[in-house]
């Protein structure tokens, strides 16, 4: 039975391309005259050269691969409006500061309000409205995610290709990273946390001290596989500077898995910051975080009118790592060469 | 079912017949009867049989040594299961524990105690194994003073037992000699050197030698122990009932080693429980002790607590399920648990104590990043005008209600020394010029208002600049710390304007915050806290005294404030010279407490963070001391089947206010 | 082979030697209050004391050799905060087993979920509709986005406290080593990540393999689907999956922070946050260097077992590479 089904697939995509061929020549004699159709063609090398593939360009089939996913493309619509909306929610009318302490009329602050009219999310426990430090919250967390995955691909990536590509500097990078990769991160996290003031920056910099070590391997890897191939060996018995092979020849190859990965660190950073908080050496709740956020949320979970503050957050950061992760993992696939011809 | 709830609607009704006759004058009869009955010792049944108290517990301890820790969370569990000299009932009453009687000579400097006879140390199956003597307070006393013994409740000793200091400054040098090297000081004479932690080599002080027999712990027979004090000390009684004046069976000590306390197996119990399972970060099960010499008073068969590194989050839900006896209820779940109709019933604060108190500082030494004008800062602190306005601005309400929703008002604390704390004829909160704070409050905003006016004028003459940047810290690992700092900071410049201060909030960092923020004075304006060592006000004045880490006032540059102190120390030193008349010494401590606070040096808030819970045992049966380790004991406690309501511990709490020692 | 196990054990030793001195430098700096209770009230002869007994007024050098002196005689020392005077190796001795039985409980529930699971989603891209890989493909996206934290607690609560886990199943809130029912929960939250990272990771060796033109030839050729999956296309997917497995099966004794502290399960889960925490150097040590040893061994016993598996795959070659 399958077999049948797929050689009829087969011959049904076959008999496709060649009725368009033919319609394709149908249509190109029906606009020659009789006395062109039977003169010779002449040798043209421009045309010659022409491939198959004419007028292919490796963004443009890569975006029109992309845009054929339906859901990646839906989700690329919700990130965008995430990203706008967490930007420019403060300058909307009638938002409140998400610091600010909202009183009753006793001077004794609305804690813990449900969601209503007035606090769209509710209150937290101090009365701050959640909905102002949610959305708060999230661009502290992006830009803690945006600024990780940056140091991660500068660094992973300078540090990979060398490591890669340079066969003397192996040795070196592999123990480097062994030991690196041993020292847990926690005893880093805290000491730093130790040393510099709890806040953003320090943050950011904990979560990239180690952050770029996979990125690093993987791009080895990638650069091993792919560094002794024929044309790279061809570029290099012509003489083409190191550099310029790496440049040229080894990164566009790589590019559309450097981005998934970047697309990847974003969400891990922001749920890096998510497990540092829950160590309790995260930021204070004065900045708000979705990391904080969340932890607050979570020990309120045993009371079943207080969820919402663990609700709220939690879908926040879901849809965010969603995004990223269906788009990131869509763009690959359409970055890919091999998915551009059907 | 039912009858719990009718026993709950008598309770009620009890109670608030209680709540009235205890607001009325007269009493008729009947009320008099009601409120007996009200007592909930007598009208809930206690659970009799298999009285089993179940905790979860999240913070685990490093050692059960009690001679050696000043850790809250150990010392508590070493109360259930080593007694002391003395105990104190629920209302703070000293009564005869394992000293039946006691007596003092004419100054106060030679305490002679009479131990009972007939009390065994247990091992934990509940095996005898030796008679509880006056030797066994010797040992403890000659282990607490050896520097080997690295004790960190030393400090209760060190200054007050004669020969306690000598002999642990020899042992220190003993042990400091094998590291230091040969060398010579400034003055080429020959000196030993060691390497203190900065690196830097130190001349390591030569220490004349002392004996062990020097200490001023003596056992002149089996049952009579004599303590000899370096000075004269009235209130020396309340000292002896934590640490060091426990008893530990010298033999016993001598065979673990270094294993004393680090499992149920290196411990010898005399306590009113055993502690029959010990397994860390898992379980610890103390059983009664059946062979206890006031085996009667011991209500419940034991107590079952299980590790959990969550417990905040969820033993409210499984005190609900019925898994546990006990749930602490965060200040965060409060409100919401008050309004639910399920548990609204249940919660109940814990009872207050006075043995803890804070205050905001203000630090006379700024030692911050000059992003944070420390030389501003300086000024404008030792500005009177300036530090009045912060003051009379301090709204301490809003910042009491994000720890107490329900009842802030009782956490307050007017006063650097908690009232209730300790007292000769009336309350020391009430001696002299304190009376006028206790009763009054620091809030006032037109006075706030008027002095920024005052403080504004003369600053900015000084070339101080607006608004003053004031950096406050907190440590993040205290719950709602963050959450006050937050509603501190909108109070106060809600108040005096923005333009006038500016309050920095900053994290401090998780581990090492007191030597990272306090002793290092890296902040401006801060919550700082002290407990009480011993019943007595000079405790209180140790935090403000020239070598203390707190607020740096001795170290401030200022001609002015530098008088102003100057006045304070003498007022203190000539309060502790008066020895032998409490009420002078208290109306002289008094004195020069209102003389900080009149000069605005601190600002009162609050007592000891008092939280809510549901339990299964009523707070008011417990032992009752704002100091030493009474306060933690099961003893005296009965197991109910259901916990109490907030009417009912109010009602309770009015009934233990009216009888409490004074 | 011999050879290159040897080689590559001595790597490990100097890898690990350069691993210890540094963590031995960097827990020298943390703030030296961590080692005391009550800081506040000593004075400064007790702190220098307490220091010098704990051996942390020596040069470094000479405390590094001391350690290295108790190591080579297989002294783990002595923890010096987290349990005062009691072994190290007693501490984890207790903890270990417990964090292995439930670990292994779960690999094995992974296992047996999340590799059928990745095989069924491979397959269903080759359907129509493709309803098994986009309903596999919701459930990891869901497990992915859902910090662990979270959910952890959510599967607690409705477990224990809902009416279908408490009155029907009688699932108890917190472990408890002699109830066999306590063990659901727990294990099912430890594994529910591992299965969609399994499934993940197979469906994706999977379809990769399924693209390549031995395979598109055997379907040319008209072999069956079923036996093309299991024969060729699951078997050389597996392969990478393999280098993974003693890795995990080790791991397993480290245990996992959220779950342990949710159930009160007494393993390894939370040892070494509160060891570093609390500054137990000692522990922090210990603990460190059984991570190392765990993940250089992991490591090891995955490339021979590849080898094993894909005779393709020669040591000699991969020297160097790793």
């Amino acid at each position: 039975m399958k077999r049948l089904r797929f050689r009829s697939m087969r011959n049904e995509m076959t008999d496709q391309l060649g009725d368009k061929l033919n319609a394709q020549l149908a249509d190109q004699m029906d606009a020659m005259s009789d006395e062109e159709k039977f003169s010779f063609a002449e040798f043209n090398a421009a045309e010659a050269e022409r491939g198959g593939y004419s007028g292919y360009s490796y963004w443009g089939s890569t975006f029109r691969a992309f845009r054929q996913n339906k859901v990646a493309m839906f989700f690329l619509v919700v990130m965008v409006v995430l990203l706008a909306f967490t930007f420019i929610q403060p300058y909307l009318p009638n938002q409140k500061d998400p610091l600010l302490i909202h009183n009753d009329e006793w001077g004794l602050p609305l804690n813990n309000v449900p969601p209503c009219e007035e606090f769209w999310f509710g209150t937290n426990a101090i009365g701050q409205d959640l909905w102002a430090r949610i959305w708060s919250g999230t661009r502290t967390s992006l830009f803690i995610g945006f600024a990780v995955a940056l140091v991660e691909a500068v660094v992973g990536i300078l540090v990979g290709v060398l490591w890669g590509y340079v066969r003397k500097l192996d040795f070196f990078f592999t123990e480097l990273y062994n030991v690196l990769d041993n020292i847990p991160q926690t005893l880093l996290l805290i000491l730093i946390s130790y040393v510099m003031k709890p806040g953003v920056d320090t943050i950011i910099f904990a979560l990239s001290l180690t952050g770029w070590l996979g990125m690093a391997r993987f791009i080895r890897n990638q650069i091993i596989i792919i560094r002794d191939r024929d044309y790279n060996l061809a570029s290099r018995c012509l003489g083409v500077s190191t550099g310029r092979i790496i440049v040229k020849n080894l990164l566009p190859y790589l590019v559309s898995v450097i981005t998934m990965r970047m697309a990847l660190a974003i969400p891990s950073a922001i749920g890096n910051e998510v497990f540092v908080t829950y160590i309790g050496i995260g930021l204070p709740l004065d900045t708000p975080s979705l990391g904080n956020l969340i932890q607050t949320g979570r020990s309120l979970m045993t009371v079943a009118s207080l969820r919402y503050q663990l609700f709220f957050p939690v879908v926040v950061l879901a849809l965010i790592t969603i995004s990223f992760y269906i788009i990131g993992n869509a763009f690959a696939d359409a970055a890919d060469p091999k998915n551009h011809v059907r | 079912m039912k009858a719990t709830k009718r026993l709950l609607a008598l309770l009620l009704a009890a109670a608030m017949t209680l709540a009235m006759a205890a607001c009325g004058g007269s009493e008729t009869p009947d009320q008099t009867e009601a409120s007996t009955a009200a007592a909930p010792t007598e009208t809930a049944a206690p659970v009799t049989e298999n009285a089993v108290f179940r905790t979860l517990y999240a913070s685990e301890v490093t050692t059960l040594n009690y001679l050696t820790t000043g850790n809250a969370n150990e010392f508590g569990i070493a109360a259930n299961l080593v007694d002391c000299l003395v105990e104190y009932d629920s209302y703070g009453n000293v009564e005869p524990a394992l000293a039946e009687s006691w007596e003092q000579n004419e100054d106060a400097t030679v305490w002679t105690f009479k131990i009972r006879q007939g009390v065994n140390w247990v091992d934990k199956d509940g095996n005898v194994v030796a008679p509880v003597t006056a030797h066994d307070w010797v040992s403890a006393a000659h282990y607490a003073c050896d520097a080997n013994n690295d004790s960190g409740v030393f400090y209760t000793m060190s200054g007050v037992i004669a020969g306690a200091d000598a002999y642990y400054d020899w042992t220190a040098y003993q042990l400091a000699l094998p590291t230091a090297k040969d060398g010579t000081d400034e003055d080429g004479n020959p000196v030993k050197l060691i390497t203190g932690e900065d690196g830097e080599e130190q001349v390591l002080e030569e220490v004349p030698e002392a004996s062990v027999e020097d200490i001023g712990v003596k056992a002149l027979d089996d049952y009579t122990l004599e303590f000899t004090l370096e000075s004269s000390r009235p209130y020396f009684i309340s000292m002896v009932s934590f640490g060091p004046y426990m008893p530990v069976y010298g033999p016993f000590l001598e065979e673990c080693g270094d294993k004393f306390g680090t499992s149920n197996e290196y411990l010898l119990y005399c306590g009113a429980f055993v502690l029959s399972t010990f397994e860390p970060q898992q379980r610890r099960v103390m059983t009664k002790n059946q062979s206890y010499w006031e085996k009667e008073q011991v209500f419940l068969d034991a107590i079952e607590s299980t590790y959990n590194a969550e417990a905040s989050s969820i033993s409210v839900t499984m005190y609900q399920s019925g898994e546990v006896d006990y749930a602490d209820v965060s200040s965060d779940l409060l409100s919401a648990m008050m309004e639910d109709p399920a548990t609204k019933d249940l919660i109940h604060p814990t009872r207050s104590d006075t043995s803890y108190a804070y205050w905001y500082l203000f630090n006379f030494d700024a030692n911050f990043d000059e992003e944070y004008e420390p030389e501003n800062w300086e000024l404008a602190v030792n500005n009177e005008n300036f530090r009045k306005s912060i003051v009379h601005a301090f709204n301490r309400m809003p910042a009491l209600a994000a720890n107490d929703r329900i009842d802030p008002e009782s956490m307050k604390n007017n006063t650097i020394t908690p009232a209730a704390f300790a007292s000769a004829s009336k309350d020391y909160a009430y001696y002299d010029g304190l009376a006028a704070y206790t009763d009054g409050d620091n809030f006032d905003q037109e006075l706030a208002l008027e002095y920024k006016a005052k403080a504004m004028e003369e600053l900015t003459a000084e070339g101080a600049t607006f608004p003053v940047k004031m950096l406050m810290c907190y440590n993040p690992t205290t719950s709602n710390w963050a959450n006050e700092c937050q509603v501190v900071e909108q109070t106060i410049e809600g108040i005096l304007g923005a333009d006038y201060v500016d309050i920095i909030i900053q994290a401090g960092p998780e581990t090492g915050f007191l030597s990272a923020v306090r002793r290092t004075g890296n902040y401006a304006f801060m919550k700082c806290n002290w407990g009480a060592d011993y019943a007595d006000p000079e405790t209180w004045a140790e935090p403000f005294s020239a070598d203390s880490s707190y607020s740096f006032i001795f170290a401030s540059e200022d001609p002015e404030t530098q008088a102003l102190y100057a006045e304070y120390l003498q007022l203190v030193a000539d309060a502790k010279a008066i020895t032998n008349d409490m009420d002078a010494r208290y109306e002289a401590f008094a004195t020069a407490e209102a003389f900080l606070l009149d000069h605005a040096f601190a600002i009162p808030f609050s007592i000891s963070n008092r939280s809510y819970q549901m339990s299964d045992l009523n707070v008011f049966e417990g032992q009752y001391a704002s100091f030493g380790v009474a306060s933690f004991r099961y003893k005296d406690q009965h197991l109910y089947d259901t916990s109490m309501s907030l009417e009912q511990y109010q009602a309770a709490y009015a009934d233990w206010l009216a009888n409490l020692a004074g | 082979m011999a050879k290159y196990i040897v080689k590559r054990v001595l790597r490990s030793l100097i890898t690990m030697f350069i691993i210890i001195t540094i963590l031995f430098a960097l827990l020298r700096l943390m703030p030296i209050e961590g080692y005391f209770e009550n800081f506040d009230k000593m004075s400064e002869t007790q702190i220098q004391v307490k220091l010098t007994s704990l051996g942390l007024m020596d040069p470094l050098p000479k405390q590094l050799l001391r350690f290295y002196n108790q190591l080579l005689h297989g002294d783990l020392g002595v923890s010096n905060v987290y349990r005062r005077g009691v072994a190290i190796t007693e501490i984890i001795g207790e903890k270990i087993p417990v964090s292995i039985k439930l670990g292994l409980m779960s690999l094995c529930i992974s296992l047996a979920v999340g590799l059928p699971l990745g095989i069924l989603m491979a397959r269903s891209t080759r359907t129509k509709y493709k309803i098994g890989d986009r309903l596999g493909t919701v459930f990891i996206v869901i497990i992915q986005a859902v910090p662990s934290a979270v959910y952890h607690i959510l599967i607690q609560f409705a477990g224990s406290q809902t009416y279908v886990g408490k009155e029907i199943f009688g699932l108890p809130m917190l472990f408890d080593e002699s109830n066999p029912k306590s063990y659901i929960l727990p294990v099912l939250s430890l594994s529910i990540g591992s299965i969609a990272y399994y499934a993940m990771w197979l469906r994706r060796y999977m379809v990769d393999e399924s693209n390549k033109d031995y395979i598109r030839l055997a379907r040319a050729k008209g072999v069956p689907g079923g036996a093309i999956s299991r024969r060729h296309v699951f078997r050389n997917a597996f392969v990478p999956m393999v280098q993974y497995i003693p890795n995990s099966i080790l791991f397993t004794l480290m245990g996992s922070l959220y779950v342990e502290s949710l159930y009160s399960i007494p393993g390894m889960g939370g040892l070494l946050v509160t060891a570093i925490k609390r500054q137990d150097n000692t522990l922090v040590q210990a603990l460190v260097l059984i991570y190392a040893v765990i993940s250089i061994l992991g490591l090891l016993f995955g490339d021979i077992l590849m080898g094993i598996v894909d005779p393709r795959i020669s040591f000699a070659k991969k020297e160097g590479s790793r």
